[in-house]
């Protein structure tokens, strides 16, 4: 079992190198053009910032690579973070220490994320409705809780999670880093995460060979929640305010940089590192088009650009080898 | 009682029902002559793109077009521009309409010839679509409509809006024919249930979807136009969010996102349905979280439902044939 199932990784071996190459390959035009028009692109302060706002779009990236590996997806992040947000703004409010409203952020991420799972393995509803339903739930108890009013100057004690630097690298460094170890692990060297990969290839043979589809996908998706609910906790962190549009547009994004990363939305296929070279792309766009005087409203023409480019390159790719 | 199609029309007329009662409770205002006009005015818009998401998802695939919502903008914005530099209104809609259609087939082009899936793919040109919306106008709406293009959508006739005579009512006959009296009507159903079924028998599948996409990027500049005649004014944002409203309304009317189950009936009842909702809950003064609370819900439940309706006549269809 344990030999026939570590093969089914066998096939994207080859095609997963050649997406990273070629995201490493956009990822130094793009950056040799941003350098050449601007210096101040390379400096340490920018670098910084641009890793600062990548942090909360690459925590749930790699939430979002497993569960398209599985074969899923979730359009309702955008309102898990929102949630988790808003609960930890009113925690603060309440005057609770930060060993409370942590845990409270992701164990609303989680159970948010175990909702979803749970409504797509049980019900049979397809993850995009299912997860769109959802994000109209979520929405709503985020202006229920908030009230159309901002949560605004809460404690910045969490700040140094994002904004902090350790041993001369900033603390965003180790965070992401953290992130998509666990990720990578839990992926690609545990059972668990041949289960994942073996019910993204083949869902009915993955339930014959025994393995426990319902639960490992209530397992992901709550793991995507815990991983929008450490979002959650670093945009409060580092913004210290909750706003009525968090989130808004950070589902989509996650999909783009999974999918910009070279994971297949019919499931299976995915490369976390892949991803977070998709993250990168897209946060090195908005920041370098401001640089060099561009209007940053390009930033998504570019994206949009890129994933068309890879897209077709893949389907010629497929192409030529069936 | 025969069909669970047809269960689903009654389902809906239900909550049609149910939410005029509700907005009748809330709001002495909702028992109104003026309100059945206010309601309408929000109607068409939504109702169109729904429709037209409708067919997409009912050709299989598994079909979807996320990108309607920015080819709507970037139509309005295309109408406005080629008006403001002196091109005639109605030739600009109907070069609008054929940029509509152009905007489809590189969906089309993408999902049809190279395979990519419609997620994907329709995703890739949300992002390129929206962002060229924005960048190009620079995040400002284009204004300058004359007054007379008011009429299509401001004007009433018979106390009911013009755009609901000219555009909706004409839109959802010719669609509901097509699809249940015509040959085109029939192949799109059964490219939907088994497109390997389809093609064995003749039908040109792909062919088929490739029009069903162009189609989408007409309406939507249809949409375009009706909400240009509207506010007078064409935004780079006038779409947002329409992309997964369309898709809300579409699975709310019993569209099966794989494909082969939908009706044009159930797309007409669900718009009603969450515009009834919407103008009941503003009128009574009532948060909109709970409108986005009530669509949600009513998304997932009402697919639950039907794998349950399904699930059911499956058994009775078997036990009938042993």
């Amino acid at each position: 079992m344990r030999i026939e199932l570590s093969a089914l990784r066998l096939p994207s071996r080859p095609r997963r190198i050649g997406r990273e190459g070629l995201l490493l390959a956009a990822l130094v035009v793009l950056c040799t053009i941003f350098a050449s028009q601007s210096e101040f692109f390379f400096s340490e302060r920018n670098l910084t910032t641009v890793l600062r706002n990548s942090v909360d779009l690459a925590v749930v990236c790699a939430g979002m690579t497993i569960v398209i590996v599985l074969g899923g997806i979730d359009v309702s992040v955008g309102g898990i973070l929102a949630v988790s947000a808003v609960l930890i703004g009113r925690a603060y409010q309440y005057g609770m220490p930060d060993w409370v409203v942590v845990p409270v952020g992701l164990a609303a991420g989680a159970l948010l994320g175990a909702l979803n799972g749970a409504i797509i393995s049980k019900t049979r509803v397809p993850p995009i409705v299912a997860t769109l339903g959802t994000m109209y739930i979520y929405i709503a108890v985020l202006f229920l809780v908030i009230g159309g009013m901002w949560i605004s100057g809460l404690p910045s004690t969490l700040s140094f999670l994002v904004l902090g630097t350790f041993a001369g690298l900033p603390a965003g460094v180790y965070v992401i880093g953290a992130v998509y170890l666990l990720s990578w692990l839990l992926l690609r060297r545990t059972p668990w995460g041949r289960h994942v990969v073996a019910i993204g290839c083949d869902e009915a043979s993955a339930r014959l060979a025994g393995i426990r589809v319902d639960r490992t996908k209530i397992q992901a998706y709550a793991l995507l929640g815990v991983f929008a609910g450490l979002a959650a906790v670093l945009y409060v962190a580092r913004l210290r305010n909750v706003e009525v549009n968090i989130g808004t547009n950070i589902a989509l994004e996650a999909i783009a940089a999974t999918i910009l990363g070279g994971a297949n939305i019919r499931g299976g296929i995915g490369s976390l590192l892949g991803t977070l070279m998709g993250v990168l792309f897209i946060k090195i766009t908005q920041n370098g088009l401001v640089l060099i005087g561009v209007s940053s409203l390009w930033e998504t023409v570019v994206i949009g650009a890129l994933l068309i480019v890879v897209l077709i390159l893949d389907s010629l790719e497929s192409r030529r080898v069936s | 009682m025969t069909d669970a199609l047809t269960q689903r029309l009654f389902f809906l007329f239900g909550l049609l029902i149910a939410a005029g009662i509700l907005g009748a409770l809330l709001s002495p205002h909702f028992l109104q002559v003026s309100t059945v006009a206010y309601l309408l005015q929000y109607v068409p818009v939504l109702g169109v793109l729904g429709m037209v998401q409708t067919l997409i998802m009912l050709s299989g695939g598994p079909g979807i077009d996320l990108s309607i919502g920015a080819t709507m903008s970037l139509v309005g914005l295309a109408i406005a521009a080629l008006f403001g530099s002196g091109v005639p209104l109605v030739l600009a809609c109907l070069i609008g309409l054929v940029i509509g259609g152009l905007l489809g087939a590189v969906n089309a082009l993408l999902i049809c010839v190279l395979q990519v899936p419609s997620l994907m793919a329709t995703l890739a040109t949300f992002f390129a679509y929206s962002g060229l919306a924005l960048a190009l106008t620079g995040g400002s709406p284009i204004g300058g409509i004359p007054d007379w293009f008011g009429v299509l959508a401001q004007g009433r006739f018979l106390g009911i809006p013009i755009h609901m005579w000219t555009v909706f009512v004409p839109l959802a006959i010719v669609l509901h024919v097509m699809l249940s009296r015509t040959r085109i009507g029939s192949h799109i159903h059964a490219a939907g249930n088994d497109e390997r079924a389809a093609f064995l028998s003749g039908v040109k599948v792909w062919r088929l979807r490739f029009a069903l996409y162009c189609l989408s990027g007409v309406v939507a500049g249809l949409a375009a136009i009706m909400t240009l005649s509207w506010f007078q004014a064409a935004r780079p944002d006038a779409g947002e969010g329409m992309e997964l409203l369309s898709v809300t309304i579409a699975v709310l009317g019993g569209a099966h996102i794989f494909g082969g189950i939908g009706r044009i009936s159930g797309t007409v009842l669900a718009v009603l349905i969450v515009t009834t909702l919407q103008v009941a809950l503003q009128l009574a003064n009532i948060s909109q979280a709970w409108q986005l609370a009530a669509i949600g819900s009513l998304l997932i439940g009402s697919v639950v439902a039907d794998n349950a309706l399904g699930k059911k006549l499956r058994a009775r269809a078997r036990s009938a044939a042993t």
